[in-house]
């Protein structure tokens, strides 16, 4: 394959092509030699006839091969390939006729043997007119390729084949059997010649080039037919090449479609400029489709835009009002017009028409068209941008006639808005996109960050076991435990937990920890801890936010704990003497919401004494609101159930029932919309 | 979901509470109680009947209030809570702090006494 494509096809067919004709012509004169002497020259005339189709073959491949190599130009610079070649003939011809005339009735002007040479080049450079042009027909024909089409194509195609060879059949004669065949191959050509879809595509001006190629190209076929009728009848050739069925039936195809061409060209002229509107409409479109680019603004969709009303409209003035809300701006917004005209005309546009709400939501506005009362300008369209359900801008149109829109370009700038319009939400989208994708990275920061609040272990003796547990309900959240070591025998647990959720609880709740970092160092007792955490966090809290916290001081030599609560949710007490669990009662206000020595009547500190076996359950409210979806809430009770099915778990696993506890109840459709966490210990 | 209802009687405001108070609908109450305190009032008394949760961040927007009404010396009481409502309120202590009684009569007592 690769070596046959390889070979320079072209070159080899017109080497062929020339050689063949060349035997041609000296097969020719040999006949002639034999004929004028009465001589038998021991030639057949049915070798003319091979060499003949044997050229027409060779013809067809050259010019196919040219034009498979330029099928992507151009229509022009095919159709001028035709009419080149048919320039040639016809200069040929006449060049002929002119020698001939000059030479009058001379000895040599009567030869018939230079004659016939003449004759041979004449007819050498007909077929290749011939053939060509029927191939530029055929890439014309074929431009707007169905299946309909190539059948009808391929049908002409094998009668022409036909043709070809059908000089073995009739010898030469112009009987009726070669008219009958004419006849068919015309009406083919005739039902070919209705396939002329390149024509609309063509602008005003190339369509004035196209007219005068086809005129050329029917000039030349005519002369060259001239000529070839006029050779025939003169009869001073006694061989004809020329009455041939095939070179006929080009004849006829190359005229009858040349004919069609220039007649469908001419009568498209007029109407050529809405073809080329609409062509222009396609392209805006695209544009304004395209123009989502990030790199692309909103302005310049919108200067697209402005720019591709106009010219669907033919509007002879145009500018475009932004919705002051929105924070674009455009550079040149007035079209055509100056500034004074447009304060003018926007005065005669009913106020009501300028609004930047739209009173139905589920309604989009339309494009409105509205009569002007102006000496020059007579109809405006106002076109509304609507973006995410609110105007965006609005352009307005302004033509110097009457009803200057009508319903085609009311549909297209309606189009082109829309379109505009997705180009513009799909460029904010992308935006926003990036943006969340920016937060999310920046919240994954976060993320670590505050998890590296949470202590990674917990100072405990071997007298008992802890361990902690934390989640929240955004990246984020606002709870807290930490665990201190005072001295060999005394250890702190702390929990608390910041109001609200995310963000701004995370911000306190670093907040929190720094205060009770620093606290925890003065060995205070639980209480004076609490109203000291009051003090300083009453003065980084912001004013709508608080903290609950709890804190116990273990005594592990005594075994006691003193407790101290602000506003936190109680702490669940398992007595393993006593196989139940309840939640330890201590009055305490939350830290941050009384922000003054006040504080101090609102915290109290209780001391109680554990046993061996005996557990406490910190937790935050999260736990106690989560909600399964009829709304009820896991609460205290459940909760407490839980720890007195389980009281032999180590807190871990305690932890670990306590939570699938939670998530069960909650299912898939319920919700933990809070942070949570939980600290478990187990006393030895 | 919240939806909020005002209405006022003599010199009394009552701002009822419907649904659920929660970190996403918290600014809704803190406009309302911004208007009536914008618009002078004297009693101020929030309708828990059908309030079926609030969030801590519900809870913050009451407590920021705690000094102005104290320093405008207007009157507030909470009243109709549920079970449950109450007892967020109780843990948090802002029973010690805020006027909270099981109906409007005896609300409205109790800001009469203050």
């Amino acid at each position: 394959m690769i070596k046959t494509s390889a070979l320079p096809l072209g070159r080899i067919s017109l080497l062929l092509a020339i050689v063949v004709w060349l035997a041609l012509v000296l097969v020719d004169l040999v006949r002639i030699f034999g004929m004028i002497n009465n001589l038998d020259s021991g030639i057949a005339e049915e070798v003319t006839w091979i060499l003949e189709i044997l050229f027409f073959i060779f013809v067809y491949l050259v010019y196919r091969h040219v034009f498979w190599k330029t099928r992507q130009s151009d229509f022009l610079t095919l159709i001028w390939r035709g009419v080149s070649t048919g320039l040639f003939a016809a200069s040929a011809g006449l060049l002929t006729e002119l020698i001939y005339y000059a030479l009058g009735e001379s000895k040599i002007g009567t030869d018939p043997f230079l004659k016939n040479v003449f004759y041979h080049i004449n007819f050498a450079w007909t077929s290749a007119f011939l053939i060509a042009t029927t191939l530029l027909w055929k890439h014309l024909i074929l431009y707007q390729k169905n299946k309909q089409v190539v059948n009808q194509w391929q049908v002409f195609e094998f009668s022409m084949a036909g043709a070809l060879f059908f000089v073995f059949f009739n010898h030469n004669n112009l009987d009726y059997s070669f008219l009958f065949g004419l006849v068919i191959l015309l009406v083919i050509s005739i039902l070919l010649a209705a396939n002329l879809k390149w024509i609309p595509y063509l602008n005003f001006k190339e369509k004035w080039k196209t007219l005068l190629f086809l005129f050329l190209i029917l000039l030349c076929a005519g002369v060259l037919f001239y000529r070839v009728l006029d050779s025939g009848n003169e009869g001073r050739v006694q061989i004809n090449l020329t009455d041939n069925l095939f070179l006929m039936a080009l004849f006829g195809f190359v005229f009858v479609y040349g004919l069609f061409s220039f007649l469908v060209t001419l009568f498209n002229l007029p109407t050529s400029s809405v073809f080329e509107q609409k062509l222009t409409e396609a392209i805006n479109f695209q544009k304004l489709s395209q123009s989502i680019q990030p790199e692309e603004s909103e302005e310049q969709v919108l200067d697209i835009l402005l720019d591709s009303c106009i010219s669907a409209s033919f509007s002879d003035g145009a500018w475009i009002e932004l919705n002051p809300k929105e924070q674009v701006q455009i550079k040149n917004p007035l079209r055509i017009l100056d500034e004074s005209t447009r304060t003018e005309l926007t005065k005669l546009i009913p106020q009501e028409k300028q609004s930047w709400v739209y009173t139905s939501a589920a309604e989009i506005p339309q494009p409105l068209t509205i009569r002007l009362i102006h000496p020059n300008y007579k109809s405006a369209l106002l076109v509304p941008l609507v973006v995410n359900k609110s105007i965006l801008a609005r352009i307005v149109l302004i033509k110097e006639v009457k009803e200057g829109f009508n319903k085609e370009m009311l549909s297209i700038i309606g189009t082109f808005a829309r379109q505009a319009c997705i180009s513009v939400e799909n460029h904010r989208l992308l935006n926003q996109a990036i943006e969340n994708e920016r937060y999310q990275e920046e919240l994954k920061i976060a993320q670590r960050v505050q998890k590296a609040l949470l202590p990674l272990k917990l100072d405990h003796p071997d007298s008992f076991d802890i361990c902690a547990y934390s989640n929240t309900a955004d990246e984020v959240g606002g709870d807290y435990y930490d665990t201190y070591q005072v001295d060999e025998n005394h250890f702190v647990l702390i929990m608390g937990d910041v109001s609200g959720k995310g963000t701004s609880a995370a911000f306190h709740m670093a907040q929190m920890k720094g205060v009770f970092q620093s606290l925890i160092q003065l060995d205070l007792r639980p209480a004076e801890f609490m109203k000291k955490a009051n003090a300083a966090l009453s003065k980084c809290l912001e004013r709508n936010h608080f903290i609950t916290a709890s804190i116990f001081e273990i005594d592990v030599v005594n075994h006691t704990f003193c407790h101290a609560r602000a506003g936190h949710i109680p702490t669940l007490w398992y007595k393993a003497t006593e196989n139940k669990a309840e939640f330890i009662s201590v009055e305490g206000l939350g830290l941050g919401i009384v922000r003054n020595l006040s504080y101090k009547n609102h915290v109290q500190e209780k001391t109680f004494e554990y046993h061996s076996g005996d557990i406490l359950v910190l937790l935050t409210d999260g736990i106690l609101e989560g909600r399964n979806e009829t709304g009820e809430q896991f609460g205290n009770d459940r909760l407490k159930k839980i720890v007195e099915a389980h009281p032999q778990k180590n807190p871990i696993h305690l932890q670990q029932e306590i939570i699938d506890s939670l998530h069960q109840f909650v299912g898939g459709d319920g919700m933990i919309d809070d942070d949570y966490s939980l600290l478990v210990v187990k006393f030895k | 979901m919240l939806q909020l209802e005002r209405k006022k009687e003599e010199n009394k405001d009552i701002l009822r509470l419907i649904g659920e108070v929660d970190a996403s609908n918290s600014i809704l109450l803190d406009q309302s109680i911004q208007e009536i305190l914008e618009q002078g009032a004297t009693v101020l008394l929030i309708d828990g009947t059908e309030l079926e949760y609030i969030s801590s961040a519900g809870l913050g927007v009451f407590m920021s209030y705690l000094d102005d009404f104290s320093e405008r010396g207007i009157r507030f009481a909470i009243f109709g809570l549920n079970e449950q409502v109450n007892e967020v309120f109780k843990i948090l202590g802002l029973d010690r702090l805020i006027a909270i009684a099981p109906d409007l009569s005896t609300a409205t007592r109790l800001t009469h006494e203050s």
